[in-house]
């Protein structure tokens, strides 16, 4: 009986967790909403974006500021440019930018054009930039 | 761990430019520190400077080495399964599994290939203690058999297969029915194979018991008796010794200037540059050279200038037809943590390219070279199977641990996102067609955007020039980061960098 207790105060808190971070997530989105709205018509002619440093990242540095407003017509190639430039990376240092963390983006882009295809449901282009995996086996010591 | 090390944080504080260009110079040094956190070694930095490995760390890397020979020592016995209904696709040529010539024909294309593994007890690598790659060198010598196959393609005839080739061994020809999760008909063929071959772990065995080439050896032909020598001489470049252009100790030397060391754990867009200088380096290979592409960007005319000759003469003398053949290799990453399911295609794709000489990638942590697939599955050639060293230095030294005869699949469900794909052109025709095949609608893409590009002009015409001719400072219209904040409506807008 005690476990069927203590089962049900569990399922009971988490029904009750999963819908506090649900209700925070739509306030999340439309908080960003919002905030897109505001920049899109202050600035028309910049499209948002958001670049995220991949999750297992150990190479690469963090950026200093992840929000960036980028004109309609940059090309892929220069944006790509200007991050490595603010990073500080050598030309032969692995960087790729992947579009909602699943493709690369197309260096022959526009901003414009990869805005179209990816962009999220709160206004923004979500970006996550990586290097490369090494490989090698740990010494178990 | 995803912390960067301090030296590296710097960079990206509220640093002016100036400061920044000139960090940048140092960096080769610094970024040591953050490329060796994964290193099975933590290097003591005091140490390190003078170059001395005390007693502790001896005894530590005897320790390492000894538990990586076992380690790799030995290898599971586990048969391949070749479906007999799909082909199997090895570097451009496909083979049907269905007929003994066919099979006779992918035996030929595999074992001809060359392998490099994990070798132990060669000589001493330069400012270490390291005396075996097992553990930490699989990449590299993911890379050495990347770049020897570029040179095969590069000296050797167009149909060329080792004559000396060995039966394929833990292979089964089966008939698989399809979208079937269970096999149909798992019954070897064991007339494909050699009696011996199918159950007997060819690699386990001492050399001389190995079995040798099969009853149907091709007669030995007057091209074979000069073929063979060049073939002889490419596996001494790759040799375990200090002089070989494309050793192992060559590459480490050469990965120094990335900040790497012997031990260290390589990736595959850091070999890509690493076989691009050894290449530069060497003057042994005659009318080669490498091309790295930057951000998945091949510029034709970069590859233009390092291949035609006639540029290079001054006067450029436009008569002057000469022309050098070339390795292009691609870094890409395809997926986050995982590879991307909508590239496997793609990859399928360029493995069926007659240009493309293979894809240097692998599972997480163990690298492979991937030359070929059938149905959902990579085929490779493994690096993790430590040998004892082969002086290469001996005439008529043996070939046998440099060409495998067990092939191996994987689910493409495990490739590792992160990969290097190589491709080779020996003449401008060839370069014009590899341009126009990937360029082709549908090869390579990820929903419309393709893995990489070949794009005219030259990088510096992309407003790069200041980013690839090393260390010059970023392009003139980007906002030092200092003022970046500062711009008009700070209310909510002073968060974002306005470019």
């Amino acid at each position: 009986m005690q476990i069927n207790y203590f089962d049900f105060c569990f399922r009971f808190r988490l029904s009750q967790l999963k819908s506090l971070i649900h209700s925070t997530d739509l306030c999340r989105l439309s908080i960003r909403k919002q905030e897109v709205a505001g920049i899109r018509s202050k600035f028309p002619n910049k499209i948002p974006v958001i670049i995220e440093r991949y999750g297992r990242e150990k190479y690469l540095p963090p950026l200093d500021k992840t929000k960036f407003l980028v004109p309609h017509e940059l090309p892929m190639t220069q944006f790509v440019t200007i991050i490595r430039n603010r990073m500080a990376l050598l030309p032969t240092q692995a960087f790729y930018l992947l579009i909602n963390n699943g493709g690369l983006a197309s260096m022959s882009l526009t901003m414009a054009q990869v805005y179209k295809d990816h962009q999220d449901e709160d206004g923004f282009l979500y970006m996550t930039y990586a290097s490369q995996e090494m490989f090698g086996h740990r010494f178990p010591l | 761990m995803n912390t960067v090390s301090p030296s590296a944080a710097q960079y990206v504080g509220g640093v002016m430019q100036e400061e920044l260009v000139e960090n940048r110079r140092q960096q080769p040094l610094e970024r040591q520190g953050s490329f060796g956190l994964r290193s099975p070694q933590t290097p003591d930095p005091s140490r390190e400077a003078t170059g001395e490995p005390d007693e502790m760390d001896k005894l530590k890397a005897k320790l390492m080495s000894a538990w990586n020979n076992v380690k790799y020592g030995w290898t599971v016995k586990s048969k391949t399964s070749f479906n007999k209904i799909s082909p199997v696709t090895v570097l451009g040529h496909s083979y049907l599994l269905n007929s003994e010539d066919e099979v006779e024909r992918f035996r030929l294309a595999f074992v001809s290939r060359i392998w490099l593994t994990y070798r132990r007890e060669f000589p001493q690598l330069e400012g270490s203690t390291w005396t075996t790659d097992c553990g930490w060198g699989c990449m590299l010598r993911s890379g050495q058999m990347l770049l020897a196959q570029g040179l095969l393609v590069h000296l050797m005839p167009r149909d060329w297969a080792w004559p000396d080739v060995q039966q394929l061994t833990d292979v089964d020809f089966e008939v698989f029915r399809p979208r079937s999760p269970a096999r149909a008909g798992g019954v070897p063929i064991p007339s494909f194979a050699t009696p011996r071959g199918t159950n007997t772990p060819e690699k386990s065995l001492p050399s001389d018991q190995v079995p040798k080439c099969s009853q149907k050896k091709r007669p030995e032909s007057v091209r074979d008796s000069q073929v063979e020598p060049v073939h002889h001489r490419l596996v001494t470049w790759f040799g375990d010794q200090p002089p070989a252009p494309f050793g192992i100790h060559q590459l480490v030397e050469i990965s120094k200037s990335s900040g790497k060391k012997a031990g260290d754990w390589y990736g595959p867009s850091i070999v890509a540059h690493i076989l691009r200088k050894a290449v530069a380096k060497t003057s042994v290979v005659h009318n080669l050279v490498v091309y790295v592409a930057q951000d998945c960007t091949v510029y034709k005319e970069d590859v233009v200038r390092l291949c035609d000759l006639s540029l290079s003469q001054t006067p450029p003398d436009p008569s002057n037809q000469a022309w050098k053949s070339v390795i292009i290799l691609v870094p890409v990453r395809l997926g986050g943590e995982a590879l991307n399911p909508s590239y496997i295609e793609c990859v399928k794709n360029i493995l069926k390219l007659d240009c493309c000489i293979g894809i240097i990638g692998g599972k997480p942590k163990h690298s492979l070279y991937f030359i070929g697939f059938q149905d959902e599955q990579l085929l490779y050639l493994d690096p993790h199977y430590c040998q004892p060293v082969v002086d290469v230095s001996q005439v008529n030294f043996s070939l046998e641990s440099f060409h495998c005869s067990s092939p191996k699949k994987m689910p493409f469900s495990r490739m590792d996102p992160s990969c290097t794909i190589g491709f080779y052109a020996k003449n401008k025709k060839d370069f014009e067609s590899l341009c126009s095949a990937v360029s082709e609608d549908g090869l390579c893409y990820w929903e419309k955007y393709p893995i990489f590009t070949f794009v005219e002009g030259q990088s510096q015409d992309y407003g790069l020039e200041g980013h690839s001719s090393n260390n010059s400072g970023p392009a003139a219209h980007i906002l030092p980061p200092g003022k970046l904040g500062r711009s008009n409506n700070r209310r909510n807008s002073d968060e974002f960098v306005f470019l």
